[in-house]
């Protein structure tokens, strides 16, 4: 306690929620201040204007036309928000897509926090262990899905012979809507743990070593030093990852969808990314593509003001 | 050893710009801590236990790997077998891949792209985020509000306004066009705000006391302590362009152009059955980012930022 | 500022410039103004396909990079405007996004390949060049009319057929001969193939395969089963049709084989039909002609036989006949260069654009021929002597019908309903009305070509 209580005192005021002026700060000194964020800012702020900002805009306007993939363009306002109500595929992935987010998230945030304590410990080849960890993101989503096909074959799969040991068998674990979507979270969290856990790690190296010696001191437990250093300290590791996982499972995801199940069976697996990218590249229904993309950029700018609010931009000062 | 040596360069710089309470603060915190490695190190048996806790679910977690890296060494017939080792192995498949299709160059295209856009990313980012982070201006929480909101759009709705933009700059089946647009992410701007938020506030007030501009500040200061963090984004991104695939395959013909990813996907035919060449392929493929992997996570775990800063 | 088509429709350009005031970055979008078009006279017209250039050097892949080149080298020794072939990873993934990306944003291929289930998705854009402006009344007649009509709107021929690809049954021999069946034993009849593929079904072994990725090819491999009760997505009217007792019986027919245990929920060998039978995982599988050049690449010494798609009480033999065609650009560069180009490579009756289908379909690939005259070369030189050829040329083609065109909403409609069934046991009469009440309110607002 008296360690947070520490580090809150000393929390700089950059990172208050109002900013509150220094007092030493003059006008001038604001002016050179204002200058230089100018000039640190330019090279990103053109880049992200011209290929990501302008681009986003375009297609959030692109949501009011009906556009084929042949350049044929009409406006036609809301018909592509009216059509997504009436749309039984949209509202299945969206379906879909909430059940993957909610078991998703946590899953991945739980496993990767648990995963970086582990590793940050200095444990006898921790190298290795981390990279092994890491190792499932490094390697392409093709032959990713590729091989779980192999390792999840119906029958013949490692996975359903081994079971047969145990006597389970005849479970399609790519091929029987009851289980699909199970299988695919499994292997979402197997292949996104180890990014989000260097993450933490990198967080977690963040937190000063003498907070642990001084709550050691005062006798406090690991589940102790846990609770009252490393979570509060961590929390804008948290939020960032938290907000990251949220929009990487949302916006992402594509690829391994399209290799393990194409969207199937039934529809079970079809994720609202899935269907978008089925809709533009598939279809050529470009404007009703984009208007499903704006509803989620929508809702993942509300979650994000949610968290962003709910922790004070993940300040690690409770005050 | 780069560690080392980077490290007390820092030091050196912290102790010219004048800071001289911290860095005596750090030297001390440093003291402190280089025994407890020593001593933790060791074979204790909590860490035995957590070892053995480590290494069971890091194999876990590699099988499906090993069973890749073992169907490399399949023949064709073989690589749909339920044994998991080879019945016979060959190295027929990787002679394939650099035999048949120019695979080294489609190494050599993904490994210089992904290098520059993740230096330059980096240095960009890093202005960006210490700017957000630690420069006060107006307008700063709605420009950060605008370039977070770009990290919320699905590639499959931007690429086609995208694909016009990069066309207008004359940038189609070009170099230019792989790397310019991918440079340009708030991932790593946010990530990298989040973390200078954290820095402590004495840190450039001497500094700008002594005089030091901006620029040194970020250069000098926040720019080195940020090693870990930078360390970890150099993975993400170099990883990120070295797994690439819609982009490039969207905007290049050339072949002189095609990256590791798209150079795969020519192994896969409409009706025959190549996926032993995709598995060797990909195994390759893996092998550089996983060695940059291995080389950087001490990089990333290494805490620069001591205690006698908080 | 925006330009108006004659339809009244705000073009691509226009659009560009209305966003870009939107964004209120003007300036970066008065650079549209001006084409980029015009620039490009001079350079070679790009044929877009997944065959040349090509490094690899397999027999099969070799010789179809060779026939792909010298078709352009052929063209390009005797005309000014050039042709390049243009190689695309990935061509054959419908949702590819470097064809699809190009096209809307007006910078398209000059001459493409497609095959007949994006057809009207291109057709409807205005993409495709009619062809038969170029093009000899003879010519047009030497196409086999049931491959050529699903290219054909109105007296426009929008695209030359190159190859054609029957489906039918593949069985494995030694499948067949462990449980101790004989060739009497293959079946004519659904009831009989399953009955066959339940003895053929072991705890390693599927007995009948049917695609299950829910897609285009899964609803190209199941409209035969339709048409063999003599049913339709649509009738002769353009009414929907997909509410009928052949539909039912067809869905219910894939239902039924997973129900029973005796087909995969998902394709077995990660859908390798010659890896699967050499491995021992399926016994049956239905698939099409191109197996037979599979085989011969990777299992060369695997016996393994062919039979039609058997049918159900009361109904005709029937199966579906796939392969690419040629496109033009309506859009491109030199449109009319690229049709001349087209036609006279594969669709005219002079000597070399004969010999050049005949070198296709039986040098390069192991295929069915579009047109008449090339089938008569190919029997001249016996290119159907090889009996399992010969057994799709004699006896499967004569059964097959082209590959039909729906646009994506309908394909869709359809494909929702084979996979309900297939795999969710969804009750096949229940997804027929509904695939129905989706086809019928998409028909009531569409314009368009024909639905064939």
């Amino acid at each position: 306690m008296t360690a947070v209580n520490a580090r809150g005192a000393t929390t700089p005021p950059a990172t208050a929620g109002a900013t509150p002026p220094r007092s030493n700060m003059g006008k001038a000194r604001a002016r050179r201040e204002g200058r230089a964020a100018f000039l640190f800012l330019l090279p990103d702020s053109l880049g992200l204007l011209i290929f990501v900002f302008i681009p986003m805009l375009m297609s959030i306007a692109l949501g009011f036309f009906r556009l084929d993939g042949f350049g044929n363009l009409s406006f036609i306002g809301v018909a592509n928000y009216v059509r997504m109500v009436h749309d039984p595929q949209f509202l299945q992935s969206a379906g879909v897509t909430a059940v993957y987010l909610v078991i998703l998230v946590p899953a991945v945030f739980v496993v990767a926090l648990l995963l970086a304590l582990l590793v940050q410990q200095r444990i006898p080849f921790v190298g290795a262990i981390r990279t092994a960890l890491f190792a499932p993101y490094v390697v392409s989503l093709v032959v990713v899905g590729l091989m779980w096909q192999f390792l999840l074959a119906d029958k013949v799969g490692v996975v359903n012979q081994f079971l047969s040991h145990v006597g389970i068998t005849g479970i399609s674990w790519l091929g029987d809507p009851k289980y699909t979507l199970g299988t695919v979270v499994v292997i979402s969290i197997w292949f996104q743990m180890g990014y989000y856990m260097i993450i933490f790690l990198s967080g977690l190296q963040d937190i000063p070593a003498e907070l642990y010696e001084a709550a050691r001191i005062d006798g406090a437990g690991a589940w102790q030093r846990f609770a009252n250093i490393t979570w509060p300290l961590l929390r804008p590791t948290s939020l960032f990852v938290l907000i990251t996982v949220t929009i990487a499972v949302i916006t992402g995801g594509f690829d391994l969808i399209y290799i393990l199940t194409g969207g199937g069976p039934a529809g079970s697996t079809s994720l609202l990314i899935f269907y978008i990218y089925q809709q533009a590249f598939l279809f050529g229904e470009y404007g009703y593509a984009a208007a499903i993309g704006s509803v989620l950029v929508l809702v993942l700018l509300i979650w994000s003001a949610f968290l962003f609010r709910a922790t004070k931009g993940g300040r690690v000062d409770d005050e | 050893m780069t560690n080392e040596s980077v490290s007390s360069e820092t030091m050196t710089t912290r102790t010219m710009k004048g800071l001289g309470a911290s860095s005596a603060g750090a030297t001390s915190g440093r003291r402190g801590r280089r025994p407890r490695t020593g001593r933790e190190r060791r074979w204790t048996r909590k860490n035995t236990i957590l070892f053995i806790v480590g290494v069971v679910i890091a194999l876990l977690t590699i099988f499906p790997l090993a069973y890749m890296l073992l169907s490399s060494f399949k023949t064709p017939a073989d690589v749909y077998g339920t044994s998991v080792l080879p019945k016979t192995w060959t190295f027929k498949n990787f002679v394939y891949v650099f035999t048949e299709v120019p695979f080294a160059r489609y190494m050599l295209n993904s490994f210089l792209i992904s290098a520059i856009i993740t230096v330059v990313a980096l240095f960009f980012h890093s202005m960006a985020a210490y700017a957000l982070a630690r420069l006060r201006f107006k307008g700063r929480e709605t420009i950060f509000l605008i370039i977070f909101s770009t990290l919320l759009v699905s590639l499959p709705v931007v690429l086609i306004p995208e694909f016009e933009i990069v066309r207008l700059l004359g940038l189609l089946d070009s170099y230019g066009g792989l790397i310019v647009p991918s440079i340009f992410s708030a991932f790593g701007i946010f990530l990298l705000r989040q973390f200078y938020q954290g820095l402590p506030d004495e840190l450039e007030e001497a500094a700008l006391v002594d005089g030091a501009s901006y620029w040194r500040i970020y250069w000098s200061i926040v720019l080195p302590l940020s090693r870990p963090i930078m360390a970890a984004l150099a993975v993400f991104f170099f990883l990120a362009n070295w797994n690439s695939f819609v982009w490039p395959l969207t905007i290049t013909s050339n072949p002189n152009l095609r990256v590791v990813q798209v150079g795969i996907s020519t192994f896969h035919q409409q009706y025959a059955s190549s996926e032993s060449y995709i598995i060797a392929a990909s195994t390759v493929a893996a092998i550089p980012t996983l060695l940059l992997f291995f080389f950087f996570q001490k990089q990333i775990t290494e805490s620069i930022k001591t205690s006698g800063f908080k | 500022m925006a330009e108006l088509t004659p339809g009244g429709q705000v073009t691509r350009r226009g659009f560009l410039l209305g966003s870009a005031a939107v964004a209120a970055t003007a300036t970066a979008f008065t650079l549209s103004g001006c084409s980029t078009k015009g620039s490009a006279a001079g350079r070679p017209l790009q044929f877009w396909q997944f065959y040349a250039p090509q490094t690899q050097t397999a027999p099969d892949l070799k010789a179809q990079n060779d026939w792909f080149q010298k078709a352009v080298g052929d063209w390009n020794a005797a005309h000014r405007q050039k042709v390049e072939n243009v190689f695309i990873p990935n061509f054959t993934d419908p949702s590819n996004t470097r064809l699809a990306t190009a096209f809307a944003s007006g910078d398209g291929p000059d001459i493409f390949l497609i095959s007949p289930g994006d057809f009207l998705r291109y057709y409807n854009g205005g993409a495709l060049l009619d062809l038969a402006p170029y093009m000899t009344k003879e010519a047009i007649a030497d196409f086999n009319p049931d491959i050529l009509a699903t290219r054909q709107v109105g007296n426009g021929v929008y695209g030359l057929p190159m190859e054609v690809e029957p489906l039918a049954m593949f069985y494995s021999k030694p499948a067949w001969e462990k449980a101790h069946l004989s060739e009497g034993d293959i079946p004519k009849t659904w009831d009989e193939m399953l009955d066959v593929a339940k003895k053929l079904t072991t705890p390693s072994r599927s007995g009948l395969v049917f695609e299950t990725v829910p897609g285009y090819f899964q609803n190209f491999t199941w409209y035969p089963w339709m048409w063999q009760g003599r049913g339709d997505v649509v009738d002769a009217h353009q009414n929907p049709s997909f509410d009928s007792k052949a539909v039912t019986q067809a869905l219910d027919l894939f239902g039924r084989s997973v129900r029973t245990g005796v087909a995969p929920r998902t394709d077995p060998a990660a859908g390798d039909l010659p890896g699967a039978f050499a491995q021992g995982y399926a016994a049956m599988w239905q698939s099409g002609i191109w197996q037979v050049a599979g085989f011969r690449g990777s299992q060369p010494k695997f016996e393994y036989g062919v039979f039609p798609l058997p049918t159900p009480p009361g109904g005709i033999p029937r199966t579906v006949l796939g392969g690419w065609a040629w496109c033009v650009n309506a859009r491109g560069r030199n449109p009319e260069a690229a049709a001349r180009f087209v036609v006279e490579t594969v669709g005219s009756m002079s000597e070399a654009s004969v010999q050049r289908i005949v070198d296709w379909c039986s040098v390069a690939k192991s295929d069915m021929p579009p047109r008449k005259s090339v089938d008569a070369r190919m029997k001249a030189k016996g290119a159907f002597d090889d009996p399992t050829l010969k057994y799709f040329h004699d006896t499967i083609l004569p059964t097959g019908r082209g590959e039909p065109r729906y646009p994506p909403v309908v394909y869709k409609a359809i494909s929702n309903a084979i996979q309900q069934v297939q795999t969710a046991g969804g009750d096949a009469a229940a997804q027929a009305r509904t695939g129905n009440d989706a086809i019928e309110a998409f028909m009531q607002t569409y314009k368009g070509g024909t639905l064939l």
